[in-house]
């Protein structure tokens, strides 16, 4: 018990101090974390730097937040239900298909009237059902190799239309370029409310279900055996994932590896019990989105860089020692 | 180092005229790829940067074949008025049509750097091609690369009386300038589009254009002490409020841009620009896509149009 | 036992001929179609006439120094993609995978980004062979990296998708930390396109990809031992890890090779190989040409559609391979439900 509460502690620490850094750093030298406390204490008439803290910082940091948890346990539920370290995001090829919705947006937005933020849910879950369907998700377990080899194919084509763009007007490559690598230096609070509605509302769903998750992980004959219906709990861990990813890309734009690094990570600290994982993998998202947002405005300052590239180059080395490493992937 | 190798092949170019004594004859022009043959004053020209195509407008020359991006409105009245119609779009510029070029039956291309250097043995394969730096030259080098046309279609001269004009244009707006009521503001361009708002950094085209001019700029590097690598500066509002520009002059790429989003914000109102009604709209297009000595004089109007708005402000 | 085996392959061995003289065909009618079209198009008539120096209307330029090289490309890397596939479809064991999944493109696209970035003013004329080097180097790493740990099938792809994200998010790093996609103009030649390619891009890879591909289908053999499992393999007195790895060193260079030289163009390695599959059996000495003449024919049409679709703009033939591949895809999801889960 003692260690736990030193896990939480530490998951904590973490937490703050990512925060702390993500509201301190920005455009603006002479904002920093003690307008914050200022914001706090003061209720009279407020400075310039505060109100840079409260309509752009602060919405910025809960928009990292939000997203990291909403990834995360979108993450820990798909590699629940599919019984697959792998599945996520960045591996079922959804990420590349909310980049390839957002480009058409972009590219014809006479044709695909819908907006680019609707595009961007359309393309990742039509991405994502494509990649299951390939792998043989819909008649059953999924193996990992046709799962990452379909995630590539799919991938590969959202990225065959993305690059395009490239040879077309430079305008258009930019604005591309932008919506597709998780930018979120425009976030202001009216962003923050579905976010926040679907963290809500995925949190407590998925706690409710944890102790199915816990069974379906172990195995459907095992669910089953304790009187579960799994493809009930399936296709409610389906839905709250696909709700959870979109209204993230939606927002934010795809985020690579932070539904597929955090709950690895997770499981190593906390172990496979998804009654402390869940919570666990949320506090780790939002770290990680937090940690990589403060480096976003750092790298290149005074510019800055979308923090979904940030996330990519922390969160794609640690895959690559995880695919060199771990034993769990070779099932 | 690029001025150098212009004013070498200027120099080159001037010495074969004077030893030739005005022969027709081949010359030879040396540019970023090398040095290439041109025949004496070519008349099917084929120009693949808008800023070529204003080279030769500011000289009366109409190229044959030149690159539209396929929007036909991207090649303004202002150069229809001097080129006519009669020319054909080869496609885009980042990858125009090398067939149709070539059916063009050229006889000189003109290419930029960054953007046809791949291809540039292609190019020279359909005619003589000559390579200049249009997308990442500042304001002298494309005075420079003007001239260094001129020579190349067998217009020295015309280019040289050109460009004197445009230099004492360029100084009478740098006087206006300079007596201007700025009252210690500071001027930045940028460009914006619904996705974000570009600033134009001090060694981009339109930033040393305006330094020429003697105008402040807000990204300068003096200041801060912050120096900006990119040419193109992605600003945020809280960066846009750290820079502060006491006059904005925007160039509008799209019909709601983040701009007209800020709008209602403090942070936005706060900027000096704007708290004090310095904010100018003026042709995205003409400022940040054409360059050249014809495109820069429509910024002077502008930017006078301009300066003449902040002085009356400013007196009030 | 002999007539046995006679009598089944006679029925096959006709309808092997009728596939091959088909796709011959096809490719010979798809080439001289891809020679007609373009931002001005010609016809059969002058294309042959320039072809073949006759008497009448010639356009020797169009034909000889625009389109043919660009032909002969399509032709060596629709090939060499296609062979690159069946070799790496052969040795994962399904038919999912494709050279993709060991690297070469992002490894490419990162090598090109990186040269831009420190090498600004470098002569760009060499950036075919930095992409090529660039592919060549991450299939390495991915091909070291899968190999220290013992190669599986499924560890080899998620060495090979690990590492093409890292290289991925380190070509958008440049992209973003730019803000001028204008300055990656070079990009534009990895897009899967054959704008500007021409005869000095030939001379330099035709010899490199003919060898390559003939030590290929020398090696067919050895990849079909390869298909019956490493105990199979080892016990009818191969040494599988040596095959393997010369095998993917083969596929590797076909596949980096064509994408400096053309680009990405997505999908050929995959479907190739799988359609190859599908007419005349997974046996790699069939296969692999097969694969070869499909592999040409989705090449050939990509360009030439892309150049016939809205000209003076062409669109890229990465974009209409990829095009092609989706319907093909699902289709083969739809189909053969089983062959994927092996």
């Amino acid at each position: 018990m003692a260690r736990a509460s030193i896990k939480l502690l530490v998951l904590l620490g973490a937490l703050l101090a990512t925060a702390v850094l993500s509201l301190h750093v920005g455009g603006r030298a002479d904002v920093g974390i003690s307008q914050f406390f200022s914001l706090l204490s003061n209720s009279g008439e407020r400075t310039l730097q505060e109100l840079v803290m409260l309509d752009i910082r602060m919405p910025r940091t809960v928009v990292a937040i939000l997203t990291g948890i909403n990834l995360a346990i979108a993450g820990v539920i798909l590699q629940a239900i599919t019984r697959n370290a792998l599945a996520s995001p960045s591996i079922l090829g959804i990420n590349q298909g909310a980049a390839l919705g957002m480009t058409l947006a972009v590219l014809l937005p006479s044709v695909f009237v819908v907006g680019v933020e609707a595009m961007a849910i359309i393309g990742a879950l039509l991405a994502g059902t494509l990649t299951f369907g390939f792998s043989g998700g819909f008649r059953g377990s999924i193996r990992p190799l046709p799962l990452v080899l379909s995630g590539v194919a799919v991938g590969a084509f959202s990225f065959a239309m993305v690059r395009f763009t490239f040879t077309l007007d430079d305008e258009v490559a930019r604005d591309v370029i932008l919506w597709t690598t998780g930018d979120i230096s425009g976030v202001r609070w009216h962003d923050t409310t579905a976010l926040s509605l679907w963290a809500f509302g995925g949190i407590l769903a998925a706690m409710l279900i944890a102790h199915k998750l816990n069974l379906l992980a172990m195995g459907e004959a095992a669910a089953q055996g304790v009187g579960a219906d799994p493809r009930k709990t399936l296709l409610i861990g389906a839905v709250i994932a696909a709700g959870l990813t979109g209204v993230s890309v939606a927002t934010a734009g795809p985020m690579a590896f932070v539904g597929l690094v955090v709950p690895h990570l997770c499981r190593i600290v906390v172990g496979a019990d998804h009654r402390r994982l869940l919570p666990a993998a949320a506090v780790g998202g939002a770290v990680l989105l937090l940690f990589a947002d403060g480096l976003s405005k750092l790298v290149v300052a005074p510019e800055e860089v979308p923090v979904g590239v940030i996330a990519a180059l922390i969160g794609a080395p640690y895959f690559v020692y995880q695919a060199l490493f771990s034993k769990e992937l070779d099932l | 180092m690029g001025n150098r190798r212009f004013l070498s092949s200027l120099a080159a170019a001037g010495f074969a005229l004077l030893s030739l004594g005005g022969i027709a004859q081949a010359r030879d022009v040396q540019h970023e790829l090398g040095t290439t043959n041109v025949p004496d004053e070519p008349k099917r020209i084929v120009v693949l940067e808008f800023s070529f195509i204003d080279s030769l407008a500011a000289v009366g020359v109409a190229p044959v074949g030149l690159t539209d991006d396929n929007k036909p409105e991207r090649i303004t009245e202002q150069y229809r008025a001097i080129i006519g119609n009669d020319f054909v779009s080869v496609g885009t510029r980042k990858s125009p049509s090398l067939e149709m070029i070539a059916s063009l039956q050229p006889d000189l291309i003109i290419a930029d750097k960054t953007r046809h250097s791949s291809a540039y043995k292609s190019l020279s394969a359909i005619a003589p091609t000559i390579v200049l730096d249009s997308l990442t030259g500042d304001y002298h080098s494309a005075l420079e690369q003007a001239q260094v046309i001129g020579d190349a279609i067998g217009k020295s001269e015309e280019m040289k009386a050109r460009v004197a004009a445009h230099t004492a244009r360029f100084e009478s707006v740098k006087a206006n300038v300079a007596n201007a009521k700025k009252e210690g503001r500071t001027f930045q361009f940028g460009v914006v589009s619904s996705r974000g708002l570009y600033l134009h950094a001090p060694h981009s085209y339109n930033g040393s254009l305006l330094m020429a001019l003697g105008l402040p700029l807000s990204l300068s590097a003096e200041g801060a002490g912050v120096s900006y690598e990119s040419a193109y500066v992605k600003t945020s509002l809280e960066q846009l409020s750290e820079i502060n520009p006491g006059v904005l002059l925007l160039g509008r790429y799209s019909e709601n841009t983040v701009t007209d989003q800020w709008k209602d914000e403090p942070l936005y109102k706060a900027v000096t620009a704007v708290k004090e009604e310095q904010v100018y709209y003026v042709s995205g297009h003409n400022w940040a896509r054409l360059r050249g000595i014809v495109a820069s004089e429509l910024t002077f109007d502008e930017l006078e149009a301009a300066l003449a708005k902040v002085a009356e402000k400013t007196g009030k | 036992m002999s007539s046995v085996v006679s009598r089944g392959t006679r029925a096959p061995s006709l309808r092997l001929a009728i596939i091959f003289t088909t796709l011959v065909i096809a490719v010979a009618m798809s080439s001289l179609w891809g020679l007609s079209v373009g931002a001005f198009p010609l016809s059969f008539q002058v294309v042959i006439n320039s072809l073949l120096d006759l008497d009448g209307p010639q356009q020797t330029y169009m034909v000889m120094v625009s389109r043919l090289p660009r032909l002969v490309l399509a032709l060596l890397c629709g090939a060499a993609l296609a062979i690159s596939g069946v070799i790496i479809q052969g040795i994962v064991r399904n038919p999912l995978a494709s050279p993709k999944i060991i690297g070469i493109n992002s490894g490419a696209a990162f090598a090109v980004c990186l040269l831009l970035a420190l090498l600004p003013q470098v002569a760009l004329v060499h950036m075919p062979l930095i992409a090529a080097l660039g592919g060549a180097l991450a299939a390495f790493l991915v091909l070291v990296g899968a190999q220290f740990r013992g190669v599986s099938p499924l560890r080899l792809a998620l060495v090979g998708v690990a590492v093409g994200m890292l290289f991925d998010s380190g070509v958008d790093f440049y992209l973003v930390a730019n803000h001028s996609p204008e300055q990656a103009a070079p990009m534009v030649w990895l897009t899967g396109s054959l704008w500007a390619r021409s005869w000095e891009h030939v001379d330099a890879v035709w010899a490199l990809l003919c060898v390559l591909i003939i030590v290929g289908y020398g090696l067919t053999h050895q990849l079909d031992l390869i298909g019956l499992g490493d105990d199979m393999a080892t016990s009818l007195g191969q040494r599988v890890a040596l095959t393997r790895l010369l095998l993917l060193g083969i596929a590797t260079l076909l596949a980096s090779i064509s994408v400096g030289v053309v680009g990405v163009l997505g999908f050929v390695g995959l479907m190739a190989p799988h359609m190859a599959a599908q007419l005349v059996g997974g046996r790699a000495r069939v296969q692999l040409p097969c694969a070869a003449l499909l592999g040409m024919l989705l090449v050939i049409l990509a360009d030439a559609v892309g150049r016939a679709i809205a000209p003076p703009i062409e669109v890229s033939a990465g974009v209409l391979t990829a095009l092609f591949g989706a319907p093909f895809f699902v289709l083969l999801m739809l189909k053969n439900r089983g062959d994927l889960q092996q």
